[in-house]
């Protein structure tokens, strides 16, 4: 075998048992709709290539993501499926099944979460199922790895007649027109079974139907008119006027899978998800649940500055101005460097790249709690407390998903966003999630926080925040209302069971959350920082012998004039506003190398005589909303597919920067601040 | 045993019924329910209602969903 693809429903551990058999590390959690792209991955025993594709209910899709997965079956055609279906849920599971047997490529069936499965009291006959489906069936663990050597090997030995002999009934008249319907297809996908092919036809699968073999053969009207006379034959017989083909066709597996189940699967000792149900009692909660998440929030604050992140980044700091320093000063020293090197590293590498590393506590610990909430089946439960809300500004519930994901990183969150259904309310949560304070604005306002609102930093950093998803919300409605009409929509979330994160795959998600920091730090901050360095080094007359005479302070002071009312019109905080919009930790390491400090407190000394706390809290709000990073500004040009949406995420945003910092700025100088 | 037709929302927490029609529901939630299971002849039960008519919690075959009540309004189930 060479190709094979893990396909299943949303939520059942394709990502898990992907990560397991390829030794790779890709993004999971407890939610549906955590993988969103296809992943590709090399088998450990470098037998073949693995693919994992997003959850699907069935091949026909409703969101981006579900696109995703059929269309990849369509034109791909791996040469073996690895049906993952959760063996707590088989009879839902089991439709998608039921298709992908048709697909006419060998199915191995991966019956994961067995131990879910016996905690409820399911006892599932595997070698009857086997039977049934005509298949090979697997039991795994996907969380424990349990299982995927048997699956390696049965993947092993899989081959072309596998499942050949397995065939749903549909009766004597659309057995008739899937006939018809297979002549007229027959060698669009030469690579497809005919038969699978005229059943989506029949359920009128829009990827079948409007992709560009089908289209460009010319059968569409033909195939029309047979699926049209099947319905009207399918209704004379059972004498309905009004169930289509596609319930027809629906209810035939549906009342397969039923007798399958009922074969297979023995329910009488089945009990109710205990845990999941106590612990909702008090986490989905109607009155308390939101308040819940509102001090779980102020938690995570407290955790992330106060309590845990700034001591540990205390220590950091002192590692990093004191031995590292030194050590440099030494080495560069001993090789006899020029001043204009000894300079480079020790003010501008030294500066701006440890000026922003000594947040890596306060990030790494923001980004194991959102790893916690991911893994825990939490994350479902917010976005139904929360659905009254933003439904009442246009959005959807699940729109909070993305949005949580954004608190670490805005790129994946604005990925996220593929998961919802209504192609408004995505657009509408791709333009928003820019507001969600992530990780890179952390760093300035761990520094501004620090040095202005000592005493109660991890509030004054909540309030950030919190201004962010308040905002994010009042732009829901007016965009809702201006420039989107009202398009139909509908909110549905599954409450995955909860479950306790194990601690490796928690460090895990952490870790490669954390990675991208490190790796943007080793780029885009050292790169910015050498950058920065040279332009407050040089000036239009050569060598600048005051920093006021450099490039930097030309550049930074074309924006003073501008900024001026919003309390922070100084050459300093120009250029690192633009300098920050590389990556938004950038404004921490220009304001290092421009106050060129040796060090953290040294810096908070320079910052305190620089800015007034409304000065600061100002500015602090405008880098929460001024345009997204360059980054973000990429996957938004991606995921929409359109200039037009990308600059106007960035026209918006920086508007919205300036009222806000104008009106905290002015507002508190007439309240006498 | 007597059986009554009404709509899901009538349930209180707690409460099951099995849904015997769908009425004017949106075609496509429609097929996310049944993408879930969740058709005519299903038993559903409801867990809980959210503050200021916010989604509802169903429960069908050990599997939880959650559903604006304006949707689900269009549920109508039998119960024994």
């Amino acid at each position: 075998m060479s190709d094979a693809v893990l396909v299943g429903n949303p939520n059942t551990g394709k990502t898990s048992l992907f990560n397991t058999l390829t030794s790779s590390y890709e993004y999971v959690g407890n939610w549906s709709g955590v993988t969103v792209e296809k992943k590709v991955g090399r088998l450990k025993d470098k037998s073949g290539i693995l693919t994992d594709l997003p959850g699907i209910y069935s091949l026909h899709p409703l969101s981006r993501d579900e696109g995703v997965a059929s269309e990849f079956l369509l034109t791909d055609s791996p040469s073996l499926l690895i049906n993952i279906v959760d063996a707590s849920q088989l009879e839902r599971n089991l439709y998608l099944t039921l298709q992908l047997l048709e697909y006419g490529k060998p199915v191995i069936i991966g019956l994961n979460m067995m131990d879910v499965a016996e905690s409820r009291g399911l006892a599932i006959d595997t070698s009857r199922l086997a039977a049934r489906l005509q298949s090979k069936v697997v039991p795994l663990i996907a969380r424990t790895g349990a299982g995927s050597k048997e699956l390696l090997l049965a993947m092993s030995r899989a081959e072309a007649r596998d499942n050949a002999g397995f065939r749903v009934d549909y009766g004597e008249v659309v057995e008739k027109a899937i006939e018809l319907i297979s002549r007229e297809v027959n060698g669009l996908f030469p690579s497809l079974s005919p038969r699978w092919l005229s059943l989506q036809i029949l359920e009128n699968n829009p990827v079948v139907m409007e992709s560009s073999p089908f289209l460009e053969a010319g059968v569409r009207s033909t195939v029309s008119k047979i699926r049209d006379q099947t319905e009207q034959q399918l209704r004379s017989l059972t004498g309905t006027d009004n169930s289509s083909l596609q319930e027809y066709i629906r209810s035939v597996r549906t009342t397969l899978i039923q007798q399958i189940c009922r074969e297979t699967v023995d329910f009488s000792q089945s009990k109710p998800h205990t845990l999941t149900e106590k612990l909702d009692k008090i986490a989905a909660h109607p009155v308390w649940g939101v308040p819940l998440f509102l001090l779980l929030m102020y938690l995570t604050f407290q955790l992330t500055f106060d309590w845990l992140g700034n001591p540990l980044s205390d220590i950091l700091e002192g590692f990093i101005s004191g031995p590292v320093s030194s050590l440099a000063i030494q080495v560069l020293g001993a090789v006899g460097a020029s001043d204009f090197t000894r300079a480079l590293i020790i003010d501008g590498v030294i500066g701006g790249v440890g000026g922003v590393l000594v947040f890596i506590p306060q990030i790494f610990i923001m980004f194991l709690i959102i790893s916690f909430i991911e893994d825990s089946g939490y994350m479902a439960r917010i976005t139904i407390m929360m659905d009254k809300l933003m439904e009442m500004v246009g959005l959807n519930g699940k729109a909070l998903i993305p949005f949580i994901i954004g608190f670490g990183c805005n790129v994946p969150a604005v990925m996220a966003s593929r998961s919802l259904e209504q192609p408004k309310e995505r657009l509408l949560t791709m333009l928003l999630t820019p507001l969600m304070s992530c990780s890179a604005r952390l760093p300035v306002y761990a520094l501004f926080a620090g040095v202005f609102f000592a005493k109660s930093q991890a509030l004054v950093v909540l309030s950030l925040y919190v201004l962010g998803i308040v905002l994010a919300l009042l732009l829901a409605k007016l965009f809702s209302r201006f420039i989107f009409s009202g398009e139909k929509s509908f909110f549905m979330v599954e409450l995955p069971p909860y479950r306790w994160p194990q601690a490796v795959t928690l460090f895990r998600s952490t870790w490669e959350k954390g990675k991208g920091f490190l790796r943007k730090a080793g780029t885009f901050i050292l790169g910015g920082s050498v950058l920065i360095w040279l332009m407050t080094y040089l000036g239009p007359g050569g060598i600048a012998s005051d920093m006021d005479d450099s490039y930097l302070a030309a550049v930074g002071g074309l924006l003073a004039g501008i900024l001026e009312p919003l309390g922070f019109g100084t050459w300093q905080s120009g250029a690192a506003l633009i300098t920050g919009f590389m990556a938004k930790e950038v404004v921490v390491s220009t304001m290092n190398i421009i106050y060129h400090v040796p060090d953290l407190a040294g810096l908070q000394g320079q910052i305190a005589g620089a800015f007034t706390p409304l000065q600061a809290y100002s500015f602090m709000a405008f880098v929460l909303l001024y345009t997204p990073c360059l980054a973000t500004v990429g996957v938004l040009r991606k995921e929409t597919a359109s200039w037009k949406w990308t600059l106007f995420s960035i026209v918006y945003s920086l508007t919205l920067a300036y009222l806000v910092a104008l009106i905290i700025y002015q507002g508190g100088i007439w309240l006498g601040l | 045993m007597a059986f009554c037709r009404s709509c899901l929302l009538n349930l209180k927490p707690g409460e099951s019924g099995t849904i015997c029609r769908f009425g004017q529901m949106d075609p496509v939630l429609k097929r996310r329910l049944a993408d879930l299971g969740i058709s005519v002849g299903s038993a559903i039960q409801v867990k809980q209602y959210c503050l200021w008519g916010g989604p509802v919690v169903l429960e069908c075959s050990g599997q939880l969903l959650g559903i604006r009540k304006k949707d689900a309004v269009h549920i109508e189930v039998a119960v024994s």
